[in-house]
């Protein structure tokens, strides 16, 4: 099977649902679902579209790194749709739109391929979250993702301009030769590095979060907070270990941002008293670790920390984002003794939120360790001691929350979660504590991702 | 042979089977860890104390044990056993409390799995990985209790803790290459010495509950569930002496030596802190009204003593130290295990609100009074065979300072474990418990008769015991201490332990006898009180124990809240810091984002410039 048809049977999947509108939920399904299957027939190879060699044509890139990349990204995707899409039958199309757009990102070894990918999954992204009901949080995110992905495309058309060629391969490789110095190329991968970083929740280009993800409801919650920012992270990484040149300049400028990013990001959410808020705000510094990671050139756990986040994102934002639309309000009080009566939901979110904070049993405890195990191996010590002392403040919120959504006496909240939503979260949650007590799989992964060196994929 | 491996998985199964059966029927799940828990008990002392404990079975991946020449781990690991073992019994008798029953039962015994891995371990990242695995299972069953935050405050300072372990280990690691327990505490030297040992005892006070990483001890303790409280007090704080010995004894000792004393200065650091653990556990559990409360107060200054012990490095601090240990895990277990009694019986642990229990309960009352005896260190229990170590050892290094401290911690404690006594057993019986009070049912007696049992044991015949602590001192490279079957020999002469007991039992006898002949005192009714020539209707004001060390109390209440207002204060810090850079940073104006971006690109640019 060709990596073409990732990207083909959606966009084409998506006219079809605009002729056949009463169908287009069950295609949507038959897509989504198909193209987990079709996943596991994918060969590792590079495809050179149309047949013009690397540099002058567009390829796509299936390698180690892609291929987990395409899996977390599918699988969530379809997780997401199949409990929302009853729902939001209207979004069928433009979910298989993004779909395209996402796989595509994954994909791509083009940077102006990866420009309208960029575009065309962030177009599906604002429609997407329409569905909030707050045109004005929408209008933020598309001004934002607007100019976040100008800023990567001028930063390209500067690199263009020095090296003139668009393959991240070949880009990397013509770097390297034309002995440009770190300083000359700072300020394109700069640019780059902020547009990307808007999309990936980086503080301070981030505002968009607060209104999309403070105010999502089913469907946007998991699908931004999951499904986008795991794949912007991808796309992040696929970029910074494979084509950036970082100078110890540009690294600096990285670290101050990246440890804002992680310390102001738990202190905004041990300050809230929202639900959604709190999440919210903790995905803002899982994201900047997960930078951080690829940064530092530990590509094998940063994969998993983004693919595990991913998936525990997911059943976080569900969990409290189905809660908040019955309930009315996403005050932790107001939920206060939600899990009462669904204990079963709450055993989940309970594990996932364990193995977020990195503790033993749950899966998250040895991508954590191998993280720290990483940097503390290249001789850092502060970036560890800061992404201890925030897992301390996230620890604390974390410990509070789920308290208080253990133990209420009276006046619960009547809240009942359907039969797919709970087979889900107990899932992806008994699935974090397997992988927790049998992870050789998941280092064997991460040894397997760690063999990314630059320009291999030409 | 007992694989060890296989009662960790004992203990982790065991828990998933009493979760299942406690869904059915939750005394059953509880009693199932009465079962486990002994067990796994009897094998590790068995074996343990055979040295022919297996480490060779590795089913589980990534976990690692050693044992052989384990005594410190196998001392521990027999010591925090049996303490899960007896305070199981209790498990049954609370259970109807729990709001999450069969979860209760699970993550006991999960805890104990996590116990039993961090002695027998012989590396550090499984070490941590047994550490944190007790501090998540043991962090779910304090809520079952009184207080819902005692919660987020024991986690927070835990994993500060742990995390601190965690970079202590990365930089031995660093330093060893390999995460081996001994290569890297021997290893390690230079700054990073300095650093490694900080933090382990960081660690070590956080899971100690030393000043000043305090704070959460008397909330868990105060607040828990009975039964969680003595597990607490008398297995998991352990795991802080565990570290303690790591740090203080294991790895070499870290800054200048002070010549005055022959001590290295971060000894002689630590020996101040745990000197003002000692002090302010003091101080403040004379303030409580809560016996629970108070006794929490007391383990965290016996904290200070094991601390304090520890960092003087000859024979009779560290062998004090580690017989402190198991003292203070027997005395306090019986100790909370009684007030837990009494609570079960009348649903209150407030001094002021109970009197008289030793009508309906006396077994209780005898075993709690053994136990305060023997926190209190008079002979002829254990704790003054520890303290009589520790004493000596601090003097005769010469550190007034801490000696008086110590001291004060000693006498200090007289005047509080009493006050339980004299409130809770003694004096008259309230008239609403008069009638339905009974004594606790036999299998929570048992544990209490044993443990009082081995309050004694310990204090009259201690050399058995001693006798082990001489092969842990030996593999910690300490001189041993100078023992014989009847004497232990200190820094100013020779203790005869059995022979003080004997004498004290004379005089108990004596003492009982002028009782028995002596006019009985009249017994009155609470009620039967006037004042001023007036019936009194709020007794409770004037109970005696109410205000009890009001003068000595006045002398320093306005300072008790410093530590806890500092902490507070942190955590208001970083809730100002977020709500600082949500506001400037998370308005619903894109633009405000557009201005974000176009000035980093602008530092940025100018930055390229001046570089």
């Amino acid at each position: 099977m060709s990596a073409v048809l990732l990207i083909a049977i959606p966009i084409l999947a998506a006219f079809i649902s605009i002729l056949v509108k009463k169908w287009s939920p069950y295609i949507l399904l038959l897509v989504s679902f198909g193209l987990v299957i079709l996943l596991g027939y994918l060969p590792l190879e590079t495809i050179i579209i149309g047949g013009f060699s690397a540099p002058y044509g567009i390829s796509l890139v299936v390698d180690n790194y892609s291929y987990t990349a395409l899996y977390v990204v599918n699988v969530l995707f379809f997780l997401v749709a199949v409990i929302n899409v009853y729902n939001y039958k209207k979004l069928s199309t433009i979910l298989l739109v993004s779909l395209a757009g996402l796989n595509g990102l994954m994909l791509t070894g083009d940077l102006f391929n990866l420009f309208v990918f960029l575009e065309i999954s962030g177009i599906s992204a604002y429609i997407i979250t329409t569905t909030n009901k707050k045109p004005l949080t929408t209008f933020n995110y598309l001004v934002a993702g607007t100019v976040g992905s100008s800023l990567y495309l001028l930063g390209l058309i500067i690199l263009y301009n020095m090296f003139g060629t668009l393959n991240m391969a070949d880009m990397a490789v013509r770097i390297a030769a034309s002995g440009a110095s770190d300083i000359e190329v700072a300020l394109p991968f700069m640019l780059m590095f902020i547009g990307i970083g808007v999309e990936a929740k980086l503080l301070p280009f981030n505002s968009w979060v607060k209104g999309i993800l403070g105010h999502s409801n089913k469907l946007t919650g998991p699908m931004i907070a999951g499904v986008y920012a795991a794949a912007s992270l991808f796309v992040f990484g696929r970029l910074l270990t494979e084509v950036f040149v970082i100078s110890d300049t540009f690294m600096l400028i990285i670290s101050v941002i990246l440890a804002f990013s992680i310390l102001a990001g738990e202190a905004m959410a041990y300050s809230s008293t929202k639900a959604r808020e709190i999440l919210l705000f903790s995905s803002i510094a899982q994201a900047g670790i997960a930078v951080l990671v690829f940064v530092s050139g530990f590509t094998g756990y940063a994969v998993l920390f983004v693919s595990l986040n991913g998936f525990s994102k997911v059943v976080l934002f569900l969990i409290i984002n189905h809660a908040t639309e019955v309930v009315g309000s996403d005050e932790v009080k107001d939920l206060q003794g939600l899990f009462v009566n669904n204990k079963l939901v709450g055993a989940s979110f309970t594990a996932t939120v364990l193995s977020l904070l990195g503790l033993p049993l749950f899966a998250g405890f040895f991508v954590k360790m191998g993280i720290l195990s990483q940097l503390f191996s290249s001789g850092d010590y502060i970036f560890p001691a800061i992404i201890l002392l925030s897992s301390v403040v996230e620890g604390v919120y974390f410990i509070k929350l789920l308290t208080k959504l253990w133990y209420k006496e009276d006046n619960l909240p009547q809240v009942k979660f359907e039969l797919p939503l709970v087979y889900l979260v107990v899932v992806i949650a008994l699935l974090l504590v397997v992988f927790g007590l049998y992870f050789e799989p998941l280092q064997d992964q991460a040894a397997v991702l760690v063999n990314l060196v630059k320009g291999v994929i030409l | 042979m007992a694989s060890l491996e296989l009662l960790v998985i004992v203990a982790l199964l065991g828990g998933v089977l009493a979760y299942l059966v406690g869904k059915i029927n939750k005394v059953v799940g509880a009693s199932l860890t009465v079962l486990v828990t002994g067990f796994i008990f009897v094998s590790v002392t068995y074996f343990g104390l055979n040295g022919s404990l297996d480490a060779s079975i590795t089913y589980l991946p990534f976990v690692s044990f050693e044992a052989t020449d384990l005594y410190l781990g196998t001392y521990f690991g027999i010591l925090v056993t049996f303490i899960f073992f007896m305070v199981s019994f209790f498990n049954p008798y609370f259970i109807d409390k729990y709001k999450y029953p069969s979860l209760y039962s699970m993550f006991y015994l999960f805890s104990l799995a996590g116990v039993l891995g961090v002695f027998f371990t012989d590396n550090f990242l499984v070490l941590f990985f047994f550490f944190e695995l007790v501090v998540w299972t043991s962090l779910f069953l304090i809520p079952l209790g009184k207080s819902k935050r005692a919660a987020s405050w024991y986690y927070g300072f835990s994993a500060f803790g742990s995390f601190s372990l965690l970079f202590a280990i990365f930089v031995m690691r660093n330093t060893a290459g390999s995460f081996d327990i001994n290569d890297g505490l021997s290893m390690v030297g230079g700054s990073d010495q300095i650093l490694v040992f900080i933090l382990l005892m960081v660690a070590a006070f956080a899971k100690l509950g030393a000043f000043p990483l305090h704070i959460w001890l008397p909330k868990v303790l105060g607040n828990a569930p009975d039964p969680v409280t003595s597990v607490f007090s008398g297995g998991l704080e352990k795991l802080g002496a565990f570290v303690a010995v790591m740090g203080l004894v294991k790895l070499a000792p870290v800054g200048p030596v002070i010549e005055a004393i022959d001590m290295a200065l971060g000894q002689y650091f630590i020996a101040i802190l745990g000197a003002l653990t000692i002090v302010f556990g003091t101080l403040m559990a004379i303030r409580q009204d809560d016996a629970k409360k108070l006794l929490a107060y007391s383990s965290m200054s016996n904290g200070g003593y094991i601390l304090v012990a520890l960092t003087l490095l000859n024979d009779t601090s560290v062998s004090g130290a580690l017989y402190h240990v198991l003292i203070h895990a027997l005395a306090s277990t019986a100790a909370f295990l009684a007030i837990g009694a009494v609570n079960r019986q009348t649903g209150t642990t407030k001094m002021s609100e109970l009197g008289g229990m030793i009508h309906k309960m006396p077994v209780t009352y005898v075993v709690y009074l053994i136990a305060i005896i023997s926190i209190a260190g008079i002979p002829p229990m254990g704790g003054f065979v520890s303290k009589w170590l520790i004493f000596q050892s601090v003097i005769n290094e010469g550190m007034i300072l801490i000696a008086i401290a110590t001291f004060f911690g000693s006498i200090g404690s007289f005047l509080y474990v009493f006050r339980p006594l004299a409130a809770l057993f003694l004096g008259q019986e309230l008239p609403e418990f008069k009638k339905v009070i009974k004594e606790a049912p036999v299998f929570m007696l048992l544990p209490m008769i044993i443990l009082s049992g081995l309050n004694i044991f310990t204090g009259v015949h201690p050399s058995m015991i001693l006798e082990y602590i001489n092969n842990i001192l030996g593999e910690l490279g300490v001189a041993q201490l100078g023992i014989t079957t009847w004497t232990i020999s200190g820094n100013n002469g020779e203790l005869y332990p059995a022979l003080i007991a004997v004498v004290f039992g004379v005089g108990v006898v004596i003492a009982f006898i002028i009782f028995i002949l002596l006019k009985k005192s009249k017994k009155v009714d609470l009620m039967d009180t006037y004042t001023a020539g007036n019936f009194i209707y709020t007794e409770e004001l004037l109970h005696y124990s109410v205000d009890f060390y009001a003068p000595i109390e006045r002398l320093y209440e306005k300072y008790i809240n410093i530590m806890k207002d500092f902490y507070k204060g942190v955590a208001k810090k970083v809730q100002e810091f977020g709500s600082f850079v949500k506001y400037f940073f998370f308005t619903s104006k894109p633009e405000i984002t557009v201005l974000w971006v176009v000035i980093v690109l602008g530092i940025l640019l100018l930055w390229g410039d001046l570089l």
